[in-house]
């Protein structure tokens, strides 16, 4: 019974934590531009986060040791290093969105003007990673962010033409009003935004916080086969709800208010009551994240001692770098820049970065000197392969996109 | 000198020819005892004629998974030796010269 509660509130969790700023903007923005013609990036996106976070997830089972201090130590210092800087500018970025989109979520809770909740939500943000427990931390987040299925039910309030809805998802077209290379940059950034190279360092620093064992490796299984494609689901929700209010009224998403616009007109004040909950859950959560994220890459890259797991004092460096990680978010973000732009450039940029963070995972879970049995099998490595293509390819056209459309403008 | 500065240094061979450069260096675990293992033991150098990069742990044969990763690199790293302590003449930060009549030996690892 016990084992089995874990489990649903792994599988809880892992729906309520899939989402962050960067699925929210980009699909609301997708939704409102394209309607449901991306949304097969989405299923693309989702099936590859699971690939690879399952692969991390057993390589810090398996070897007891978190991914990236494997790769650091099996790929040598440049390889390790090419993967640490791309991987962690990436979450860098990420980790200020996160703040600048808590922001802006208590702005839309509060009136209160963003700008004044930045350094409130960096200091939230830092006082948890500092004092409260991993297992907490990452369920309190978790569950709370599931309120975000609010998403999921003002679009059935909003009783939308499914026929038309599922049209747009089946037969995908370019809207006459978009071009083709807008089309396509919106499909990395949405792939970019789903395979964040942090959620994968994270899951596996997370399996050696939380001290994983080859026994516990069907229920990380579980948490991502399952977790993860329920969270994209509601990802597809956000989309859904931009694509029905949004697109037929010419609103093409700029700002979190518009995000949130469709749901209080499907769910009213209890449906916007729950959206902002989930918008300050998912963030934050995101948030404690991205900073945990930035803190593990470093430490493990330079072998600082590292985790929640030990008190502060015993991993100095680890805390301090997340200090400083934090100071340059709150730097950027106090500059005036637009968080959910700060946002859309993050996800390209993600999408830019993953072959450096995606191959050598994919190395190290086929050495049988750190995985013993447990290394990838054949079918796994096929679909790794298809996906390494995939990931090449969007990094490759990311930067020619991103200019000749302008960014998507 | 650490041993960071010898990787990539250009190797030659006595008469001056271009070998490759260092693409790593080959230790044995069987000196005197340590802290935790016996102390390790330089055994030479593996030259690779087309890259410094690393072989990434590939110059193990029995490591055939992802494919095609494994004969990428392998296939990079084509035509690299692994030539021993004895054999090297002398070390600098700016090249390796390797005796006449050195042995090259395979850099495969089982």
């Amino acid at each position: 019974m016990k084992r089995l509660l874990g489990v649903a509130l792994g599988i809880l969790t892992a729906i309520g934590g899939f989402v962050d700023i960067g699925d929210l903007v980009t699909n609301a923005v997708v939704g409102s531009r394209f309607g449901l013609s991306l949304v097969w990036v989405v299923g693309v996106g989702v099936l590859g986060i699971c690939l690879f976070a399952n692969m991390s997830g057993r390589v810090a089972a398996a070897s007891g040791r978190a991914t990236f201090e494997v790769i650091r130590e099996r790929l040598g210092p440049r390889a390790g290093l090419a993967n640490l800087s791309a991987s962690f500018l990436i979450n860098l970025m990420t980790v200020t969105a996160e703040i600048g989109g808590v922001a802006l979520a208590l702005q839309l809770a509060s009136s209160v003007h963003y700008l004044l909740w930045i350094p409130v939500a960096a200091l939230a943000v830092w006082l948890v990673v500092w004092r409260v427990k991993f297992s907490i931390m990452e369920n309190v987040t978790g569950l709370l962010g599931l309120t975000l299925i609010v998403f999921a039910v003002a679009l059935f309030l909003l009783k939308p033409d499914w026929g038309s809805l599922a049209g747009q998802a089946l037969a995908p077209a370019v809207p006459a009003e978009e071009t083709v290379p807008t089309y396509w940059y919106y499909a990395i950034a949405l792939f970019g935004a789903a395979m964040t190279p942090y959620e994968v360092f994270f899951f596996s620093s997370g399996a050696v916080e939380e001290g994983w064992s080859i026994r516990d490796l069907v229920q990380s299984r579980v948490n991502v086969l399952v977790g993860f494609p329920l969270g994209g689901l509601l990802s597809v929700a956000i989309a859904g709800c931009a694509a029905v209010v949004l697109l037929p009224a010419g609103i093409a998403v700029t700002s979190l208010s518009q995000v949130v616009l469709p749901v209080a007109e499907g769910g009213g004040k209890v449906g916007l009551a729950f959206v902002l909950v989930g918008l300050v859950a998912a963030t934050f959560g995101a948030a404690l994240e991205t900073t945990l994220s930035s803190g593990y890459t470093l430490a493990q890259f330079f072998g600082w001692s590292w985790g929640k797991f030990r008190r502060p004092a015993q991993a100095a460096r680890f805390h301090l770098a997340m200090i400083i990680c934090l100071f340059i978010g709150l730097a950027v973000l106090a500059t005036g820049v637009d968080p959910v732009l700060v946002t859309e450039y993050s996800v390209v940029f993600s999408a830019i970065a993953l072959p450096l963070t995606y191959l050598p995972i994919l190395i190290v879970a086929n050495d049988p000197q750190y995985m013993g049995q447990h290394v990838n099998g054949r079918p796994v490595n096929v679909l790794a392969m298809v996906y390494l293509v995939i990931i090449l390819a969007a990094s490759l056209a990311a930067i020619p996109l991103m200019i000749v459309t302008g960014a998507g403008s | 000198m650490i041993l960071g500065d010898l990787l990539g240094v250009d190797v030659h061979d006595d008469g001056g020819a271009r070998l490759g450069r260092v693409a790593d260096a080959r230790f044995v675990v069987d000196g005197g005892p340590g802290q935790l293992l016996a102390e390790a033991r330089l055994l030479g150098l593996v030259v690779s004629p087309h890259s410094a990069a690393s072989f990434l742990g590939y110059e193990r044969t029995g490591l055939r998974q992802p494919w095609p990763l494994p004969s990428i690199f392998r296939w990079r790293h084509r035509g690299s030796f692994l030539v021993l302590w004895e054999d090297i003449l002398m070390i600098g930060s700016s090249g390796v010269r390797l005796r006449e009549g050195f042995t090259a030996y395979s850099p495969a690892l089982d």
